[in-house]
């Protein structure tokens, strides 16, 4: 089924696209090294590959003349979404560019900013290639040569995205999208509670958790059950 | 909320005097624009000379470095938002997401996902990290979409906003130039023929209080002007329009024998613009004269349209005809109109047409004749005798 395989498709560039969002965020500041680098680029080509699998499905079923109605407003909402994720992806490779050159790892001084983000982030790009983890194996200075071969990508992105707005005519302003307003809390309620993701400050919040305040009242009875335990025995003895 | 001793980029005032007083304006200046934000109240971003704990933004979000930011950005963001804190938003960023809704509500599903996936992503770091990033797209925000009351430091004046528009809005230039050459050549065409872009000749009869220019374009003026004639040529529609060009073409088609179209098309136009009450007889008179079979000037209409134009005429209205008029229209259109431009006739008529000669202009302007302005009926002294206009 093609939709369906378009729609993995798209949600996987989705995900990638997110974590390379992540993962340029941290460019310049005080966690950035080489390893960073490294998982930025496997993780924009990952991103391109994916792009390019999606786009080619999804111009060739655009273009298919004996489409059904509905089968092709399908295709449209889906074509809308990708071509937004292209647009955010190419803003972030640019970004990334513009990081990249200005604050060179190889440097006498690295003039790296103390952002406060410390941590590596080699889990969100596991995530990004679903991989389970993820091995560094560039030279020393590879991070240079890859700065042009960024540039080249971005190239071929922005091409890309101009070369399907030429072949595929899909009018934006008739295309609904199904997530209606406010769509993202009922979902993002059942997605933390499937999957654990969607929150992540509520932990400031912690004490109010049910769970938690039981785990809480639990332990502090075995506490004091111990401590009259301990008395006792000081007496007896 | 711990604070790392790392991450702390104090404003040292430890110097005196002016020196002190321009470090605090020039670390107030980074604040504002985002370079540094403040941990202890980071919605409000201000410098203050005290102990308080101030952190570096990434480069990321820097303003020197990115882009006006976009409207997608945010709706992520907000929904991103909308989602850690299960809806409850503040006013100004609940009205923001509503408009950003109404917006791009085509990019909504994209909106969506992607803040859940950037949400899941950031899952994957370390807990201290996430509140840095969080506070750090916070601050990022509060500088690009300032809430209301505060001072937009990135504004730039009028222009930068128009010339910022997002791709998103944005259609392809190849596709808006198909859009636009209608218009490139209606205005390239009607140029010479507007009067305030080109003047118009013998004169402005409004200025010079002379009306041969009326009179020389009267609806059935004997020899028509050369733009007259030209203007024929753009359009059938302004053929038809023109009595005189009209007339002209009614001959052409005599000479073709196929007057009878324009003809019944003429009959057409005055069924649907006549009375109320003639209407069945011309009905009636249109039927007999063009339609029956073996009428006298019997049209060539398909035998759809004469069938559909047959079952209305039992009950006769004004627009009963309107298929088979259209239908005539065309045919005059696609097939008479063109070889009525190429033939002699039209080409005769641009030879002869005039091209009227601009009227002199008086040597002594304020010698000119007084013009005759008709007394006010509000003045009781405009009797017979005062008559002082002179």
């Amino acid at each position: 089924m093609a939709r369906e395989e378009c729609k993995a498709l798209l949600d996987a560039l989705n995900r990638t696209t997110a974590c390379y969002h992540h993962l340029v965020l941290t460019v310049g500041g005080s966690a950035d090294s080489q390893n960073l680098r490294e998982e930025l680029q496997k993780t924009r080509q990952k991103a391109h590959e994916l792009a390019v699998a999606t786009g080619a499905r999804l111009t060739g079923a655009l273009r298919d003349k004996s489409l059904a109605a509905e089968e092709r407003a399908e295709f449209e909402r889906l074509w809308v979404a990708f071509s937004g994720c292209l647009d955010l992806l190419e803003a972030d490779m640019q970004r990334a560019l513009a990081l990249g050159s200005a604050f060179p790892l190889n440097a006498p001084r690295r003039p790296l900013v103390r952002t406060g983000v410390a941590g590596a982030a080699s889990a969100v790009a596991a995530r990004a290639l679903s991989a389970r983890s993820l091995r560094h194996e560039a030279e020393h200075d590879f991070d240079v040569a890859d700065l042009q071969e960024l540039e080249r990508e971005v190239l071929q992105v922005g091409e890309m995205i101009q070369d399907m707005e030429m072949k595929v005519n899909v009018p934006r302003w008739t295309v609904q999208a199904r997530q209606a307003a406010g769509a993202e809390l009922l979902s993002g309620a059942s997605a933390g509670a499937s999957s654990a993701g969607g929150m992540s400050v509520e932990e400031r919040s912690g004490p109010c958790d049910p769970s938690k305040a039981l785990a809480a009242t639990l332990f502090s009875a075995v506490l004091l059950a111990a401590v009259a335990l301990a008395v006792c025995v000081a007496k007896l003895s | 909320f711990r604070v790392s001793e790392d991450g702390e980029g104090r404003p040292r005032a430890g110097v005196r005097g002016r020196g002190q007083r321009e470090a605090l304006h020039l670390g107030a200046l980074l604040v504002r624009h985002g370079y540094l934000y403040p941990l202890r109240d980071p919605r409000s971003l201000a410098l203050r000379p005290d102990e308080t704990p101030y952190r570096f933004q990434t480069p990321y979000f820097w303003a020197s470095t990115v882009w006006p930011a976009s409207e997608l950005d945010y709706a992520i963001y907000l929904a991103k938002r909308s989602i850690q804190r299960r809806g409850a938003l503040l006013d100004h960023e609940k009205e923001h997401y509503d408009q950003l809704q109404w917006k791009i509500s085509h990019a909504w599903d994209l909106v969506v996902t992607q803040a859940r996936e950037q949400l899941r992503a950031m899952k994957q770091r370390r807990r201290g990290d996430r509140l840095v990033i969080t506070c750090q797209e916070q601050a990022y925000w509060l500088v690009n979409r300032p809430p209301p009351g505060v001072p937009n430091v990135l504004e730039q004046g009028p222009e930068r906003g128009s010339c910022a528009a997002s791709r998103l809005q944005t259609v392809s230039t190849a596709r808006r130039g198909a859009c636009h050459s209608p218009y490139l050549k209606f205005s390239s065409q009607r140029g010479p023929h507007d009067p305030i872009l080109s003047g118009c000749l013998p004169s402005n009869p409004w200025v010079t209080d002379d009306d041969t220019y009326w009179a020389v374009n009267a609806p059935t003026a004997a020899t028509p002007t050369r733009l007259r004639v030209e203007r024929w040529g753009f359009s059938f529609q302004e053929l038809l329009e023109d009595p005189v060009g009209r007339a002209h073409f009614m001959d052409f088609l005599e000479k073709e024998f196929s007057a009878e179209n324009l003809s019944f098309w003429e009959a057409c136009e005055q069924l649907r613009y006549g009375g109320q009450a003639q209407v069945p007889a011309l009905v009636d008179a249109v039927y007999q004269q063009f339609l029956a079979p073996g009428a006298a000037r019997w049209v060539n209409i398909d035998s759809r349209t004469m069938e559909r134009t047959l079952a209305g005429l039992c009950r006769p209205h004004r627009y009963v005809l309107d298929d088979a008029q259209l239908h005539i229209y065309m045919l005059m259109k696609k097939d008479s109109y063109p070889r009525f431009l190429k033939s002699d006739m039209y080409k005769g008529l641009l030879t002869e047409a005039t091209v009227p000669v601009e009227t002199k202009r008086r040597v002594f302007p304020f010698m000119r004749k007084p013009r005759h302005c008709s007394p006010s009926p509000a003045l009781p002294t405009a009797g017979p005798g005062g008559g002082g206009e002179d």
